[in-house]
């Protein structure tokens, strides 16, 4: 008997879950959406402690090592036994046939990669002063010595280190599209929401309105606007700029679909029971209407944000976007503009994988929660 | 199997597996009963106890997920007496008693059709499968079995889509869809559930109606036991997967044996009753049918549970008489009285 | 129907009105105007002006009005007299200039569309009928990683692969002993090698998405019960696939048909300019850069245009494959 009221229980709270519960537990069924998550977790966590992780700031670059591929790491001796990574520094040779100047390894001195190295100040989370990076460079005595450098996604056209730039890039190409996102969702919401639900001439001009900022390929339209940023400003303004372009697209589909669904539930007795009880048409919005699609616009915003992310890479590649001193993924693509570049230095293109995985990470989690936010079927 | 003068249809160990993602969970679990010609066979149960997936069985209709095994023999025209579940699902042989000799008529009409092309062309597509090519014939058919069926303007309706019809205008035309290749067997899924009651006591009296003309037989599955007393010869009582109760439909009113089949009728409201007395309601809910305990389905529900019995062993049909079949222990009797239990 | 039809396109002329004040607002929105960039440049050069001289520069070019007169003054030179304007660039009429490259952008931007639907269907069906196959995997791989893949990138890698297997660079869609002694037989083989990259790059991402879109709602209708009941009728595979459930499918795909063309000019943008195309992408970047504004204007306005007509001709198609949407306008 005990067992069987046991699994009553269970069931019971199964019923009797809220749809959020239900939603988080379909997800977690969703093998690829939870990779996708914690993937996402990891990136956005990259990104939160760039100054840790990376262990070169963006101002530190040096002239030697433009345009070297990621640094040889060695694990063995010249006995060929194990040893602790190593690397050795670079030096410039003249070459006697050419009269070229290359880039070799200067074998005669070892400098180990060590944990938790003094490097350059920051201020953790903009708050804990600190020196200490996940890693850097140390000499045979022990001493740390920043002329040479350990680049393991190779270094840029100016000699700065890519890994660190790619995770300082991250600050900004993973939060404009969140951010953006953010803006298109109140924005769609309520715009959608008042069209769908007051009808007749607002109705009529919201769509007007959607419908001609939807037919301008979003490209040029980005295009023009940025170019309407005015020169000279400070990075965060910039930010500022181009995360409002990107939502300036972003909110028409979905207010497309909330007004799409209002005009749906606006018929239902819920609705009508609410209106009778005298209930303002505000709060029937808000405490009515949209939990009732709520999960169905958070999956939009999901699959949305790769959108914008590409449009930030689009943007900043053409020089619209950020512009140099700032990084973004974008601006880091920007190097691989011609061919030279790419067939001289493949190793630029290794935000792109960033780029994608991020990209891809969105998809998949959005498709999980696609499939969650519909938790009886 | 054998078969035997005039039964049409007879289902041998029914068992549909469904693959779901925490295994595999067994919806029908062993279901044996024959339709006679011209007879109409009601299967009741509640939703989930796997009279929706024994119906669609037979025509091999079921979801990809679902897979039925044991035997369902039909007395088809071309091919003698055949299993039907040996036959490929989606080959020519099966495609020629669907629609043909066994058709269906599903619970919502409003979503049975598609909304994309008309109704005449719709019902027409069977005509012109199973009956002729000439598509002039054909149409002539169609309308008018969309007649007989009591489609008013029958030639204006011809040209309409799906959302110009009422609910209750959908399930005649759905009807007509069915019949119109006279078959020999109709398979009613819940016809009326999603109608308005007046509506639904029309649909009913259309079908009895057509069934003395067309002379097939019907098997009805609902569970509403009031529609089953107007409709059927006789009745076979569905619970989790199993048949627990099978008899002539006035039998199972006057006389009703299983503990389930009498909490069902208990539940119906009858004209008579005083004001005071509760309808009888059965407690708990259906089990998932997936790690089944042994024993009897309803044990856990059931008011006359025999504990060491009914939670031990599996109850089979037993015969008691006048077409009366029962599975319980607590009606016929404990198998194994008197033996000790070895497993 | 018809009915339908002529409420649609009077519809359109008052949404053509707004999308061009709209892109007209947007054009001019950066500070400064053409003189202030030309002057820039100039003055770079080592060339000297006078205040006098962009005085007159500017009243030569009809920048001193508000950019609400100017507005009033360009459309009321194309509704009137069919002139765009005039591009400070160039030199020259906005028309001419885009009639330079336009049929070859509108020729790229349709065979782009075309291959789009042409591949993605098949493959979309092909999906949703063997869900969780091998194939469907392997689609679906290619789909989310075309759909990842900015289109500019795409291009540089797919020119640096074709770079390390030939040693050519295919930059632009005609070689120069093509432009030099014009189109002959012998090098139609080579143009249409030069027009797969383009058509690869810029149509990707669409392809992927389509064959996404296909794929989910022939899943969608594959489940609803309607097949059920075509099946019970006796209906073979195929003709529940294609009749019933592609033409229930076909909607949403067609209803998005403006928007891959949105994509498209959009994708061959930046595309184009990577790839040195000689299609209006690159143009209107540097029209926009250097605030030519009734050429940047017109290209948008043009593109614009193109995709309210996409729309307005998805719309009608629409209605002509879906009796509900024709009834619902009727009544």
């Amino acid at each position: 008997m005990a067992f069987f009221k046991k699994k009553t229980a269970k069931d019971e709270s199964y019923y009797l879950a809220s749809q959020w519960v239900l939603m988080w537990r379909k997800l977690q069924k969703h093998k690829l959406a939870q990779f996708s998550l914690s993937l996402l977790l990891v990136l956005y966590l990259g990104a939160l402690f760039a100054d840790f992780i990376a262990p070169y700031g963006l101002e530190e670059f040096s002239s030697l090592y433009k345009n070297t591929a990621p640094t040889k790491i060695y694990w063995e001796d010249e006995n060929g036994d194990f040893s602790r990574p190593y690397v050795y520094k670079l030096k410039k040779v003249n070459d006697k046939k050419t009269w070229s100047v290359i880039i070799t390894e200067d074998t005669s001195e070892k400098y180990y990669i060590d944990l938790f190295v003094e490097g350059g100040e920051y201020k953790l989370l903009g708050l804990i002063p600190s020196n200490l990076h996940l890693y850097g460079l140390v000499n045979e005595a022990g001493e740390v010595d920043r002329s040479v450098r350990v680049n393991i996604f190779g270094a840029d056209s100016t000699g700065a280190c890519i890994f660190s730039r790619i995770l300082f890039g991250a600050r900004v190409s993973l939060t404009i599209p969140f951010v953006s996102a953010a803006i298109s969702f109140v924005l769609g919401i309520l715009l959608g929401g008042i069209s769908g639900y007051f009808g007749g001439m607002v109705d009529n001009i919201i769509q007007r309105i959607i419908e001609v900022l939807s037919a301008i390929p979003s490209i040029p339209l980005w295009m023009a606007l940025s170019a309407a940023i005015p020169p000279g400003i400070s990075v965060s303004a910039m930010y500022l700029y181009i995360t409002i372009i990107l939502s300036f697209i972003g909110w028409t589909g979905l207010a497309r679909v909330v007004r799409g669904k209002f005009i749906a539930l606006r018929k239902e007795d819920f609705v009508m029971a609410a209106k009778l009880a005298g209930v303002s048409d505000f709060k029937i919005i808000i405490k009515h209407l949209v939990p009732g699609f709520l999960s169905y616009l958070i999956v939009n915003l999901t699959l949305g944000i790769p959108g914008s992310i590409l449009g930030e890479t689009s943007m900043s590649y053409l020089g619209l976007g950020m512009k140099a001193p700032a990084t973004s993924w974008g601006v880091l693509l920007k190097e691989t503009e011609d061919l030279v570049s790419v067939a001289q230095c493949p190793w630029k293109m290794i935000p792109l994988v960033f780029v994608i995985i991020t990209v891809l990470a969105y998809n998949f989690l959005g498709d999980g929660l696609r499939d969650a936010a519909d938790p009886y079927k | 199997m054998e078969k035997t003068n005039d039964v049409i249809l007879s289902i041998k160990d029914l068992k549909v597996n469904i693959r779901i993602d925490e295994g595999t969970l067994t919806a029908v679990r062993g279901v044996d009963f024959d339709i006679r010609r011209g007879e109409t066979l009601g299967l009741v149960g509640e939703s989930g106890c796997g009279k929706s997936l024994t119906s669609k069985a037979i025509l091999g209709i079921n979801d990809k997920k679902c897979k039925a095994e044991g035997e369902i023999n039909f007395d088809a025209d071309d091919l003698g007496w055949v299993n039907l579940l040996s036959l490929n699902p989606r080959g020519k042989e099966i495609r020629s008693v669907r629609g043909k000799q066994i058709s269906m008529i599903f619970q919502e009409p409003m979503v049975a059709f598609s909304p994309m092309y008309t109704i005449g062309n719709q019902i027409n597509e069977a005509t012109l499968l199973h009956i002729t090519k000439d598509k002039k014939k054909a149409k002539e058919i169609s309308l008018g079995v969309m007649k007989k069926v009591g489609i008013a303007n029958a030639e204006k309706r011809y040209d309409q889509y799906p959302h110009e019809f009422s609910g209750g205008m959908l399930q005649r035309a759905l009807i007509a869809m069915a019949l119109v290749c006279n078959p020999k067997l109709l398979i009613a899924d819940e016809p009326t559930t999603a109608l308005d009651v007046t509506i639904q006591a029309q649909i009913l009296e259309l079908m009895k109606e057509l069934q003395k003309d067309f002379g097939m037989s019907i098997l009805f599955i609902t569970h509403d036991l009031g529609t089953v007393a107007r409709m059927c010869d006789r009745v076979a009582v569905m619970y989790l997967g199993r048949i627990v109760e099978t008899a002539p439909a006035t039998e199972i009113y006057k006389n009703p044996q299983h503990p389930y089949t009498q909490g069902l009728i208990g539940s119906v409201h009858k004209i008579g009753t005083k004001a005071q007395e509760r309808l009888f309601s059965i407690e708990g809910t259906v089990p998932l049918a997936l790690n089944l305990p042994a024993g009897c389905g309803f044990y856990e529900r059931c008011h006359r549970r025999i504990e060491g019995v009914c939670n031990v062993y599996d109850p089979q049909l037993v015969d008691v008489g006048g077409g009366h079949q029962i599975a319980c222990f607590a009606c016929t009797g404990c198998p194994n009285a008197g033996k000790e239990e070895n497993a | 129907m018809r009915n339908y039809v002529l409420k649609r396109i009077l519809l359109f002329i008052p949404t053509l009105i707004i999308i061009s004040f709209v892109i007209f607002f947007i054009i001019q929105l950066p500070p400064g105007d053409y003189v202030t960039s030309y002057v820039a440049a100039m003055s770079a050069e080592g060339e000297v002006f006078t205040a006098e001289d962009i005085a007159h520069l500017r009243a030569q070019f009809g920048l001193d009005d508000s950019w609400v007169v100017q507005y009033i003054n360009w459309i009321k030179d194309i509704v009137l007299h069919g002139d765009f304007g005039y591009s400070f660039e160039y030199g020259r009429d906005v028309w001419s200039v885009i009639m330079d490259r336009l049929y070859l952008t509108l020729a790229v931007s349709f065979i782009i569309l075309v291959f789009q639907y042409a591949v993605s269907l098949p493959i979309g069906i092909y999906c949703a009928n063997h869900q969780y196959s091998a194939g469907d995997y392997i689609w679906s791989f290619f789909g989310f990683i075309g759909t990842a893949t900015p289109n500019f990138l795409l291009a540089i890698i797919i020119m640096y692969y074709i770079y390390v297997k030939t040693g050519n660079v295919y930059l632009g869609l005609f070689s120069t002993e093509m432009l030099q002694n014009g189109m002959r037989w012998e090098y139609v083989p080579e143009f249409l090698g030069r027009c797969a990259i383009p058509l690869i790059v810029i149509g990707t991402s669409g392809t992927c998405g389509i064959i996404r879109t296909v794929r989910a709602q022939m899943l969608d209708e594959q489940a609803r019960q309607y097949t059920l009941t075509a099946r019970a009728k006796g209906c073979s595979e195929a003709t529940i696939t294609y009749k019933y459930c592609l033409r229930a499918a076909l909607n949403p795909v067609v209803s998005g048909m403006a928007g891959s063309l949105r994509t498209i000019f959009s994708g061959s943008t930046v595309s184009a300019i990577v790839m040195n195309l000689a299609i209006q992408g690159p143009v209107l970047l540097t029209a926009l850069k250097s605030q030519d504004m009734y050429l940047a204007g017109t290209i948008v306005l043009i593109q614009a245009v193109l995709v309210l007509v996409g729309t307005l001709l998805s719309d009608i198609a629409l209605a002509w494959l879906d009796p509900r949407i024709r009834f619902s306008e009727r009544g």
